[in-house]
Order: C-alpha cells, then structure tokens, then sequence
C-alpha cells in the first residue's frame, strides 16, 4: 500500500511538472484531487485494511494530498511568472496614438470677454439690465443731459432709422430705463450692442459691445466707485494690475473721468502697446450728473452715484492680444478655434 | 418642557384664545414645540365610592364592585385593576360616556354585568398612568365631576427653551416673560421666608469644601413631619407635567422645581451621619467625590464615582451626586420625621460632565446644567418650607443654614437707545425701553455716560451731560446727548451681561415683525432668461459650434437671395437714413445670409467640415414701433465630428441635425412634437421640419436648397456636401421654460419586462404615429416605445419597410406576469394588424 501511495507521489511530480498552461494544471488537479480521482480512490481504499492500520495509513494520504496540493499550487506561479515574462503581443495598443476627441467648438471671444464682465459684477452683487439696440433721442442724448447741438447727435455719429428711432450710441440708455422704472438702490450692469457712424478700422468698428455699470444708493462717491474699479480691472487682467482714474468730460457725469489700467504688456514699464506710458485706457466713469437724476425724478440730494463703462472689444483685444478690431467681426473658424481652450 | 395652562393661569390672566397665546410665546422667542388639549369631561364622569369589591370566581383579577356615586345612586361594576378594593373613591364613568379613547357601555363579563367603569387617569387623558384605578382623597365628595379636581378643559404645552433662558425653567418665570410680551400684570405668589422655631437638639454641621462648584449651599431643618399621600392639587399640577406623585415631601419638592425652576432635595436627617461616629450632629459636606467612592443612587444602581464629581456627603459617604440624583442611603422613607431641606446652586460644567458620565438625565440635572442664580435657591427654599409645613405638618427650625461664600452683586448695564436703532433698524423711544426692561424685572436707574463693562456700583455712573448743565453749559446738540439708559438686571436673567442683550430682548418684545426691510439691491436681472441664453449657447459649443458675431445690418437684396418672403420683408425690414453702405441699408430680419457668407468665407480658407452659429437679435418693424426678438441660426456641413485614424466620422445627415435640436429641447425639458407642414422657403420640401411645443414653434431645420448656397456665391457642385439649417426660437424657449421645474418620480419597484416586435409596414405610415397607437394600447403598462431597426430591401415589398421596436412594460404596483405581458403584446400586434394592416417578420 505504501508503494502505491510513493508511485501516485511520483508520478503527480512528473505530470505537474509537465504542465505547461494554467488549462493543463486545472486537468491534472482534476486527475489527482478531483471526485474519482487518485488520491480519493485511496481514501476508498482506507475501508478495507485491517482496522489497526487504518490511522496510519490515514495519516499517510493526508501528506500525500497536502504534497499535491503544494506542487500545484508551485507550478501554477511559475506558469504566471512566465506568462508574465512571454507577453502576448497580438492585443498590443500604441498609447501615444490620438485619442478620439469629442466635438470641439468655441464661443466668440467677445461672448467670453461678456460674460467674463458679467460674471464680475453679478460676483460684485451688481444686477444685469438689458434694453434695445434701437432707441430714441430722450433715452440716448436728452435724458443723459446731452446739449442739443452736441456734435454726437450728428447723422455723422449716430446711425438713424427711417421710423425717427436712433441705433444707440451707449448702452447708457438702460440706466436711463431701468431709472425711470425702479427705485433706488440700483446696482446693475447693461451690457450690449453700440453703434456709431465709424468706419471700421483697427480700432473702430461701426457695430461694437459695451459694458456700463450704474450705481445710485445713499452716500456712493467717488471712492467707491475707485473701489470697484480696483476689483474689476484684477478680476479680468490679474492681482498685480492697478487701475487709476483722469479728469475728463462726459455730458451725464460731474466730475467726469477716464479710466486707465497699467499696462498688461509691459506691467506698466512702457512699451509699444501703451506707446511707452505704462498706462492703457480702459473706459469712462464719473459721478451721475445732478441734471441726469433730476430729469428722471430721483432727489440728487438725497441719493447719488456713479456710472463706468468699457468697451468689450477693447479688453479682447488686450487680453488676448488681438492687434486689429477688425479680426474680431471676420469670424474666421481659425481665429475662434484658438479660443475653444478658455475658461470662463 | 411641559407648561399646563391652568396652573400658570394662577400667576397671569391668559387670553382665553390658545393660539393667540402660542402665537406670543413663539413670537417672544418660547418656541410652542407641541400643544396637548385636554377637553372637559362629560357629565357622567363622576367621583364615586366602591361599597364592596370581590373577585368573580375563575378569574385571577376581575372584582365586581357595588359603587356608589351620590345620593342613592349605585351601580354594578366589573373591575381589574390590581389597586381596586372596597372603601376607596375612584372616578367612575357611566354607560353611555364619550371617553377620548373609548366609549363605555353596559357589558356582561364572565357572566357578571358591568354599568360603567372605574378609570385610570390614562383612560380620561389627563397623564399617561395606567398602572391602576384613579384612588382620590377619602374624604372627596361622591357623585361629583372630576372637571374641578382635574382643572379640566386644560392645554398643555410643550415648551423648547433656548440654553440661555435658565430663568424660563419654571413656570414662574414662563408667566413673568408672558406678562411682558402681553403687557399684563402677575400675579406672584407671595413668598416670605418662615421664622420657624428655636430646636435646640435638632442641628446640622454643614461644611462646604468646594466653593467654585457650589458657590450657595443652604439647608432647613424639618422636624414632626407626616408622610402621606399629597393633597389632590398637588397630585394634578405634577400629573399633567408627567411627574408621578409619591409623597407629600417629594411631591413637594418637584412642586418647587416645576413653579420656581430651581430644584431642591430633601435627605432623611436622621439617616444623616455625623463626622464623628460618636456624639456628633448629623453632617453635611459638599465637596468632591473621591476617586473610585461607590454611591448608591435613587434609581437602585451604584455609581463610580470620580474627582471631578460633586457629592453632597454626610460624614461618611456621598448621600447625593449633587444636582443630579439622591441618594438611597439618606431617603425620604415612611419612617422619616425629620428631614434636611437642600437648596444649592452648582457649575453648570460638573453638572452636565457628571450626568454625562453617569447616563443619568433627571429634571434637576436638566436644570442645573443651565446657569441658576444663586439668588433664586434663597425663594426656593422659602417657598418649599411654606408648602411643606401646609402638607405635612411639623415644625421648621429657625435655622437657616447658609454657605454662601461670594454673594451675587447686582449688576447693571448701559443701553443707548442709538444703538437699538443701528442694530435693529428702527428706533425706540426711551420711555417704551423703560417700560418693556421693566416688565422683565429690569430696574431703570438712571441716565449716564455709557460703559462697556457691566457696573457692580451705581456711584460709578456718571453722567456728564449733567456735569456740564451743573458747569453753566446750557444748550446741547444730538451727539452730546447720546448717553445711555442705566438697568439694574434682575438676579435671575444671568443671560443679560452686555448692552448687546438688552437690545435683542426689546426686539423680541417689540416684535421682529416691527423691523423693516431695507433694501439692498433693486432686483432687475431676468436671470432665467440669463441662464437660458447661455444654456443654448454652450450646448452648440458642447455640439462643435463656432460660434460667429455679425454686424446688426443686412442687405435687402439678400433676403431675395434666400427666398425670404417678399412681403415679410416689407413688413418688418427697418431701413437706416445714413447707411455706410448699401449691403448694410437696414436691421437684420433673419441670421442666414451672414452665417452663409461667414460659411463661404471659410469653406474658401480650406475648412471642410464646419458648423457654426450666431445667437443675436434680429430687428423687426411693427406698425409703428419695433422689436428685437432673440434668435438663433446654425449652419452644417462636412463630417459629423473630427476625422480619426480609427473612428471616421459621418457625413451630417438629417438625423444628426435633428438629435442636435431635439437633445437641446429635452435638456430644457420641453414636451415636444413635430411637424412637417410649415415649410421654409430656402428648405428642400423632403428635409424640413419644425418642432412645436404645445402651439409654440421651438425648432425648425431641413437642408438649404443647392440654388441658395450657389447665390451666396458657394460652390456646391464642387464641394459635394449638403448644407444643413437649424433655426431655435430662442425668445420662445426662454417664455416656455420659465418657472418650470422637474418633479421627482418615484422610482419604480417593479422590475419592467422588454419585447421586441418586428414587422413590414407601408414606408408612409410615420413612426410617430405607430409609437402612439402602441402607447395608447395600455397606457398603464406599456412604459416606453422604441425603434432599434429599420430595414428596406430585397425581402421587403417595395413602398414598405421593415420595423423593429423594443416595448418596455412595467406595472407599477406588482411583477407582471409572462401571461400579462403576452396579452399587453398580443392587443398591440392585434391593433396593428386592423389599423395598418402590417405582416409579421
Ligand atoms: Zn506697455
């Protein structure tokens, strides 16, 4: 019995051994440790020896089975080693080949810049107010303490409909609308569309995009509107950008300003963009003229404010080094693709 | 906390409307967490006499009673009730009443009859006690209503006070806050410390060792008492709280606490050891309990204790854990005749750690754990001897014993009316700060010259206005006036430390609904349609769009080009006086001839494959004004996506176009429905569709006609590509999409079962038109309809096609079965054959 039990060794040594797939040992544990296999026709075998011998023999094919079990358990690594080692290369990928892009496409940089602006104020607590691209004389020029021989009322300046209506000139007509319709505290924004009688250049466009903010509330000055032109000009140009503001005149503003960033180019060292004076002119700004507030029915002693616009062409092409107000409004898909990257 | 109505109507005249009540109390900042109504009883709920009681034979607990319930009236009843026995006087209700949860009648129980029932104060919904029949005071009359010894109708609230409040822990200070907000006067009982009497043998060492966790401790000594049942009004204010009465000295006790909010104990004095074993007085020391002191605590279980909790001990061990639970050892028993009378302050920190510890939550510890005054424990303690003497008897000695190291000081606080106004937003006269401060037990003192810090001694008030007026200075302006309003603060508002406090109680009496909205901001943005816009905008991006930006202006012959209706045209072109040019003479009416322009443009600098887009406002004439509707145009052609070494594009066909326009329409959520009946006049009649949502034209798209892109000068033959249009009506989806917004549906239990059918079918029936007849079958089962196939070919008829559709069924109450399923099938397959006459595949 004993020599059965060194043959059945012997042989299983052979036969894992020769196993040369993981397919082959599954086979070979079947022949040896499967449910008619060698080793449990052994332990059928048991029943038969003389009862005194039985614990002995027991204790043997218990080894036995433990023996097989470790040879399988040994070739089945060396089998994955080696599997390792001989890689299969028919499911070979070149990694570095290009992935399959989803659709790609891009917004109109002057919708960026928009939204940009928007996102700023909205940020600031501002609301935005909208109103026509076509409007009259009282919302563009009257009400906005215009003269009526003001040179901007010109056929020269100012496109005019066959019907009497105007295309607005600013988009300071919404503050006069949204002043006619709401009560103080007013915080908004009106972006939109411009026209002016200019024939494009590049730096003029007869069709252009203009932000202007409102503030009116109790005890707004001049250093508020400083404040928020500080965050604006950060927000949209980076931390280390100063703004600065410049006596001018505007009809609806007393006192009335310009207003100047340090240059994005050269960080206010001077250079070609800023023609050498570190400063770029962004926009103009000013207190609300006392006449605006009283044409529109709000006490000027009671409330005051201030109002600043930008045009959105202007910041495009400074933030994004655009040289030609022109390349904007062509809509070349290879200008706009350069601009499927931006984060809004 | 639970405040019943009748018993603090002893302190304030209530408003007799309840929720008018609760609105104040909610309103002063006493939040109304739930209301109980207890409603009277009816008439036939009366006090009666059991005559006799013995047990029904066979039965282990029912006696039959013989009860009497005044005059001569006597009835029959059948009892459980362990406590049941003859001679007492219960509450009984008689056939016919209306209980809140039971109505009685005569019955017959293991064949003896019954005409009534003796209650438990469950059973009449005045507290939650079942555990037997009502047993009142022997001598209560019989035959009377229990309305009167039950205080019935009543409301019960069940109050949440903030942590601050600890002077609204009773029911005293619950009517002093209500007296202020409703400007009612109270009623307080008065309380009057007791003389009491010299007892020269009965006497206390009282030692106090931590001062810090117990700044007041004082004790009274009672001698004679009787322990017995409490009188009934006693009984009722604890049951309607959910305490249980035990004895008249407990009783009391917890009676205190619920009035004043400060909670007291009571020790057995003679179960009290000295600190000597022989000779010495019974003894009393507070100090901290030694690390690992067993105590055995009311509740039965024994506690570790540890050194940092507070035990008031005899002279051998802890008899109390202070503030929290008594101790076995030195209880109230039936053999107790004198007794120790504690009322103590302790730090609310070792309170709440100790309960904390220990799993140990009791009315005292939810008390102590807030900062008590120590003022209040002096009243407490005057008013429990006053009830104590009235309940049972004795005598109280004339010693107070009294460790009260460091004695409150009172504080006053400076409020400047200017301040109310800045915080609060509105002003308040300084004669209602007066009367509102007042209310609470403030006292006004005077005018001064602010202060931050509280201050413990009016002579360090100054006021410098009247200095000056005293130095000859007789005219002052605003500013020189701003002083303040000095309050001494009652002892029991240890909340009220800073002006800050003072303000925040007037605006609570004053009412927040007194404060006015300022506002901040106009709100003028439509920011839905803010959101919109930009939702379509970056869903053609998302799509591959270029987006393009277009002059306002357009050439009117253009219109022509495109075949634009003349007479729209006319009507709504809007021509400028000064035009730069004459291809810019008026307002844009329509986006495509400067899209096709923009697409020529590119496809000249070698781009194939392109789709672009322009949102932006057209400008139309109307009579005598205008408008400026937001519009859409997009333009396609080429491949579908970027050419790939492994995954090559389509060409666009009309489905992409279509999936485009209606992904965009799903994503805003809109229900929607095609048509191919309006026709765009620079569309193909085979390619051209619109999509409607209820009568509102969302969408429409198809393919530009050849002879179009040729006249905006594009060379189609040689391109050999379609161009595809899609317009979206942009200002119609922002009006329909407003205010909508999707509501949840519960997700289905049951698992759906999908079928597939296939069959030939003429190629004009549209398969919209199937998908609803299929629907339509069972709308109650047949969850969805889909196509995944559609074939035309060498085994299909010509004018007809194959068509292979996927049915989801789901039942949204139980599992269909395979039967169900093939019956739903069989009616649609059914339905098809008579309307379509289809052939099976
Ligand atoms: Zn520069």
């Amino acid at each position: 019995m004993k020599e059965k039990l060194k043959e059945v060794a012997a042989q299983a040594q052979t036969d894992i051994a020769a196993c040369s797939s993981i397919n082959d040992l599954l086979n070979a544990k079947a022949r040896y440790l499967g449910k008619k296999s060698l080793v449990s026709n052994l332990y059928g075998q048991l029943r038969e020896l003389p009862e005194a011998d039985r614990p002995a023999f027991g204790q043997l094919l218990n080894e036995l089975k433990a023996d097989v079990e470790k040879m399988l358990k040994q070739r089945e690594l060396e089998l994955k080693q080696a599997g390792r080692e001989q890689q299969d290369l028919s499911g070979f990928q070149d990694l570095s080949l290009p992935g399959i892009y989803p659709a790609r496409g891009a917004l109109h940089p002057l919708t960026l810049v928009r939204r940009q602006i928007e996102d700023v104020f909205i940020g600031l607590g501002f609301e935005i107010a909208e109103g026509p691209d076509i409007d009259d004389e009282f919302h563009n020029f009257d009400a906005l303490n215009t003269p009526e021989d003001h040179p901007s009322r010109n056929l020269a300046d100012t496109f005019y409909l066959e019907n009497g209506y105007l295309l607005r000139t600013q988009t300071s007509t919404v503050q006069v609308r949204t002043m006619e319709k709401y009560a103080p505290p007013i915080y908004i924004i009106s972006p939109g569309r411009c026209y002016r009688n200019d024939k494009p250049d590049p730096s003029h466009s007869p069709v252009f995009h203009q932000v202007e903010a409102l503030v009116v509330d109790k005890g707004i000055s001049m250093a508020d509107l400083k404040d928020t032109l500080q965050n604006f000009a950060q927000i949209m140009f980076g931390q280390e950008v100063r703004s600065r503001i410049r006596p001018h005149f505007f009809p609806f503003t007393e006192p009335s300003a310009e207003i100047d960033i340090s240059c994005v180019n050269c960080q206010g060292q001077g250079c070609r963009v800023c023609k050498n004076s570190g400063w770029l002119e962004l926009g103009g700004a000013g207190m609300v003229d006392p006449n605006v507030f009283k044409i529109l029915g709000i006490d000027p002693e009671i409330y005051s404010g201030y109002a600043l616009g930008v045009g959105v062409e202007r910041i495009a092409m400074l933030k994004y080094n655009i040289p030609d107000m022109r390349i904007l409004f062509e809509n070349d898909v290879r200008m706009l693709r350069q601009f499927s990257g931006v984060l809004q | 906390m639970r405040i019943s109505l009748s018993w603090l109507g002893k302190y304030i005249d209530l408003p007799a409307d309840t929720d008018k009540l609760i609105q104040t109390l909610t309103f002063s900042g006493i939040e109304v967490e739930a209301v109980e109504k207890l409603p009277a009883l009816p008439e036939s709920v009366v006090t009666a006499k059991v005559i006799s009681a013995s047990r029904i034979p066979e039965t282990d607990h029912l006696m039959v009673c013989q009860v009497e319930y005044g005059g001569s009236q006597a009835t029959q009843v059948v009892c459980g009730a362990p406590n049941c026995h003859a001679g007492m006087i219960s509450v009984l209700a008689l056939p016919g009443t209306e209980l809140p949860q039971l109505t009685i009648k005569s019955a017959r129980l293991k064949g003896v009859e019954s005409h009534g029932m003796l209650c438990s104060e469950r059973e009449l919904g005045v507290s939650d006690n079942h555990a037997g029949i009502i047993e009142l005071d022997p001598d209560t009359p019989v035959g009377v209503s229990v309305n009167g010894i039950y205080e019935l109708p009543d409301a019960v609230l069940e109050l949440e006070i903030t942590p601050n409040r600890s002077d609204l822990l009773g029911y005293l200070g619950i009517a002093r806050d209500l007296s202020a907000s409703l400007g009612l006067p109270l009623k307080m009982p008065e309380i009057k410390p007791v003389e009491g009497e010299p007892c020269a043998d009965t006497k206390l060492e009282l030692i106090l060792e931590d001062s810090q966790k117990c700044p007041r401790y004082t004790a009274r000594l009672l001698s004679g008492v009787t322990l017995k049942d409490s009188p009934q009004w006693l009984k009722t204010a604890l049951v309607k709280s959910r305490l249980r009465p035990i004895n008249n000295l407990v009783d009391v006790t917890n009676y205190v606490m619920l009035e004043t909010g400060h909670p007291l104990h009571a020790f057995d004095y003679d179960k009290l050891l000295p600190l000597q074993a022989e000779d010495g007085h019974p003894a009393i020391v507070v100090r901290k309990a030694r690390s690992g002191e067993e105590f055995l605590a009311l509740d039965g279980k024994s506690y570790q204790l540890d050194e940092n909790d507070l035990v008031i001990a005899d002279g051998q061990r802890a008899s109390a854990l202070a503030g929290v639970i008594g101790g076995k050892d030195t209880a109230i028993s039936d053999s107790t005749r004198k007794i120790v009378l504690e009322a103590a302050s302790f730090e609310p920190m070792t309170i709440r750690s100790t309960s904390y510890k220990h799993k140990i939550s009791t009315d005292s510890a939810y008390r102590f754990e807030r900062q008590l005054s120590p003022s209040v424990t002096a009243q407490a303690s005057d008013r429990a001897v006053e009830l104590l003497l009235e309940t049972a008897g004795g005598k109280v000695c004339h010693a107070i014993y009294d460790a009260y190291p460091e004695p409150e000081r009172p504080r006053c606080l400076a409020l400047r009316p200017r301040r109310f106004t800045e915080l609060i937003g509105y002003p308040l006269e300084s004669e209602q700060i007066i009367t509102y401060l007042e209310a609470l037990g403030c006292k006004f003192l005077q005018y001064g010259t602010w202060q931050e810090k509280p201050v413990y001694d009016p002579q360090q008030i100054h006021c410098h206005h009247l200095e000056e007026q005293k130095a000859g200075k007789t005219e002052f302006t605003e500013i020189d006036c701003d002083h303040a309003l000095y309050f001494q603060i009652p002892h029991y508002r240890v909340d009220l430390t800073r002006e800050a406090d003072l303000i925040e109680e007037l605006a609570r009496l004053d009412g927040y609904d007194k404060i006015p909205r300022k506002k901040a901001v106009q709100r003028i943005m439509d920011r839905h349609a803010h959101r919109v816009r930009r939702e379509i905008e970056d869903h053609f991006v998302q799509a591959g769009f270029y987006e393009m930006l277009n002059y306002s202006f357009s050439d009117p012959e253009q219109l022509t080009a495109i075949n634009f209706p003349p007479n729209e045209a006319e009507s709504k072109l809007l021509r400028l006086v000064n035009p730069q040019s004459s291809n810019q003479s008026a307002m844009r009416v329509s986006l495509l001839p400067q899209l096709l322009a923009n697409l020529n443009y590119n496809l000249n600098h070698g781009e194939r494959d392109l789709k672009v887009m322009e949102m932006g406002k057209l400008y139309w004439k109307d009579g005598n004004s205008y408008r400026e509707p937001l519009h859409l145009t997009a333009l396609l052609t080429g491949k579908i996506g970027p050419g790939h070494w492994q995954d090559k594009p389509a060409d666009i066909g009309f489905f992409h176009v279509k999936g485009i326009a209606e992904s965009l329409l799903d994503k805003l959520g809109l229900q929607i429905a095609s048509s191919c009946e309006d026709q765009q006049p620079w569309l193909t009649a085979a390619d051209n569709l619109a999509f409607y949502c209820a009568d509102t034209l969302c969408a429409c798209l198809g393919r530009l006609k050849s002879e179009i892109a040729e006249k905006a000068g594009i060379d189609i033959h040689n391109l050999k590509q379609d161009i595809w249009v899609l317009d979206v009506e942009v200002e119609n989806l922002i009006g329909l999409t407003r205010d909508s917004q999707p509501r949840f549906v519960p997700l289905p239990r049951y698992p759906a079962v999908t079928r597939d059918i296939s069959f030939v079918i003429d190629l004009t029936v549209p398969y919209a038109k199937i998908a609803a007849a299929i629907e339509a079958v069972d709308p109650r089962l047949i969850s969805s309809v889909s196509v995944f196939d559609e074939y035309r070919g060498k085994q299909v008829p010509t004018g007809q096609r194959s068509l292979s559709l996927r049915l989801m069924l789901q039942d949204k109450e139980k599992t269909l079965t395979d039967e169900r399923v093939e019956q739903v099938v069989a009616s649609v397959l059914k339905m098809l054959e008579s309307t379509w006459q289809i052939q099976m595949r």
